[in-house]
């Protein structure tokens, strides 16, 4: 073993290269990332950047090809663009559910999964079953329900992509919130260059055809934004400049 | 030359009623809570006595509608009586039966045949099911020939069965069973075939082993296309089981209903036929109204999804 850094990172890829079947395209090239514990990273690209490819090999769902991933903490809770609430159980039973295979004793699943939604402002609707629940609500039980599998990285592969503006805003604030309270390493998928200047620490901007990391950004953390705020605007104009770069290259 | 950024992300542009400066946690609290009151939905929820008289009413009315046309018929036409008895004849003969206590006996024993031959089928379908939709190999091998003899009319073993078995129960279970395993089996797969497949993922996810996933995640998922299956199975047990009662007469083979229908027919009693057809029919709804339809309805409505029809 070399001597270790002060701060192991939480998640380390290294190389990683992915095709599907053996002479397929090559979705991802050569990505080497580390990512700091209680991290904030938002991975940004056009379609078909294989960022969703990417979170999938982070979560353990997809192979690499080439390369390693590491997630220090052992394994990862997953959030997906619908929520994927079990529709035969309730919302606190859905929160239950993750709490049952995490090997939570049953006398505490009931009132710890309460607990968990009311860190989304969701307590009240414990009862309630998925299809009674708005998609924002819905998207919140999904969030207090990979917050119960007490993983130190949280992967969310736009979660929010299906929601109006207005709840969007809003579930934006909620995780940021939960952000800062809970102390997680959290890497976001998304195709939203705003909701990636307003949520991220570091903004990893990636080329299609194949996947690279083309930039990265790090914003200085002073307090919540807002995704009206002048920062993100300027930020925004910037990072969609060489994504537009990024998409033209592939026009040829 | 920037781009106009509300071109790039047009969803972006949130508004918002509150405050621009920093917002307490409260805040976004009721901010949520507002929200959700907006966009919950309302419950549309009936009443359980204007739904049993919705579904109830309409048919009562129609069928009272179909015996006063026969009736009227019979007044009117006069037709000779052994070809086309009057809703009279056929009451009586219901009544005569009822009074000798071949009604019962009949009822009881198909009931109680189709009953455990259905349990049967329930017991070999549910691991034949499972087995067929988590080995490949198995799926392949076997899956056209199960569907296959979905099609067959089990009707077809009746005469095997009684050379194997001669006129015993066990013919009559053998016709059931061909009739019911089939689409029970086929009802579990197709209902495992339609589980999302990001169900599956969550449960990966969650941290779920080989069991686990199946009990907890998929087998709860398949549980509408399971139910149909077994609902299919039902009424194809019942209707083997009329058959082969038809067919295989005598022996140990106990009097059910499809012997009382035999019998009226060997005696030329049209009334008693015609009466039997409707015990036999009868026998079937209720067992779909009093059995099927309520699970099937609290399933559905559980995951959001209504009945189709009113039941």
């Amino acid at each position: 073993m070399s001597a270790a850094p002060a701060v192991l990172p939480a998640i380390r890829i290294t190389a990683l290269g992915k095709r599907f079947g053996a002479d397929g395209p090559l979705v991802l090239d050569d990505v080497t990332l580390s990512i700091q514990p209680g991290e904030f990273v938002c991975l940004l690209g056009a379609s078909g950047c294989g960022k969703s490819t990417l979170l999938n090999i982070i979560a353990g769902l997809d192979a690499p090809s080439t390369g390693t991933v590491t997630v220090a903490s052992g394994s990862a809770a997953v959030m997906f663009q619908d929520a994927a609430l079990f529709p035969w159980l309730t919302a606190g039973r859905n929160v239950e559910l993750a709490l049952k295979l995490r090997g939570v004793p049953r006398d505490k699943r009931r009132g710890k999964a309460l607990e968990l939604l009311d860190v989304v402002n969701l307590a009240d609707a414990a009862s309630k079953r998925p299809h009674e629940l708005s998609g924002g609500m819905r998207q919140r039980v999904a969030l207090a329900r990979s917050l119960a599998q007490d993983r130190k990285v949280l992967l969310m592969d736009e979660p929010f992509a299906a929601l109006d503006a207005i709840t969007r805003d809003l579930l934006h604030e909620e995780l940021e919130r939960v952000w800062r309270e809970t102390g997680r390493t959290i890497v976001f998928v998304t195709h939203n260059v705003r909701e990636a200047a307003r949520l991220g620490q570091r903004v990893l901007l990636m080329s299609s055809r194949p996947g690279r990391i083309a930039n990265e950004w790090r914003l200085a953390d002073d307090g919540p934004r807002r995704i009206e705020s002048p920062e993100v605007s300027r930020l925004s104009i910037e990072i969609t400049e060489q994504l537009r770069r990024e998409i033209r290259r592939n026009a040829a | 030359m920037p781009p106009d950024t509300t071109t790039v992300a047009p969803q972006s542009v949130a508004p918002s009623g509150a405050p621009a400066s920093g917002r307490p946690a409260d805040d976004l609290r009721t901010l949520e809570s507002g929200l959700d009151a907006l966009q919950a939905v309302p419950s549309t929820e009936k009443g359980s006595v204007r739904r049993i008289l919705e579904g109830v009413l309409p048919p009562v009315l129609l069928l009272a509608g179909l015996v006063a046309v026969w009736q009227l018929y019979v007044v009117i036409a006069r037709p000779r009586p052994d070809l086309v008895p009057g809703p009279l004849d056929v009451l009586g003969a219901l009544g005569t039966a009822w009074a000798d206590g071949r009604l019962q006996l009949a009822v009881l024993t198909s009931l109680e045949r189709g009953g455990v031959g259905f349990l049967i089928a329930v017991a070999i379908g549910t691991p034949l099911g499972l087995l067929l939709a988590e080995w490949r190999p198995l799926r392949l091998a076997l899956g056209p020939l199960l569907s296959g003899l979905q099609v067959l009319p089990s009707v077809a073993w009746v005469p095997a069965a009684i050379i194997w078995f001669g006129l015993s129960d066990a013919t009559v279970y053998f016709v059931v069973l061909m009739g019911a395993v089939p689409s029970i089996a086929n009802g579990l797969v197709s209902g495992i075939d339609q589980v999302p497949p990001q169900l599956r993922r969550v449960g990966t996810v969650l941290g779920a082993g080989r069991i686990q996933l199946a009990t907890l995640v998929v087998l709860p998922a398949a549980l509408p296309g399971y139910f149909s299956g077994l609902k299919q199975g039902w009424a194809f047990s019942w209707r083997s089981l009329m058959a082969a009662e038809i067919i295989a007469m005598g022996g140990t083979i106990g009097f059910g209903l499809g012997s009382m229908l035999q019998q009226s027919r060997e005696l030329a009693d049209l009334g008693s036929v015609l009466a039997t057809i409707l015990l036999i029919l009868g026998v079937g709804i209720l067992v779909e109204l009093a059995v099927f339809a309520p699970i099937e309805r609290r399933l559905l409505r559980r995951r959001g999804l209504t009945p189709g029809g009113i039941r």
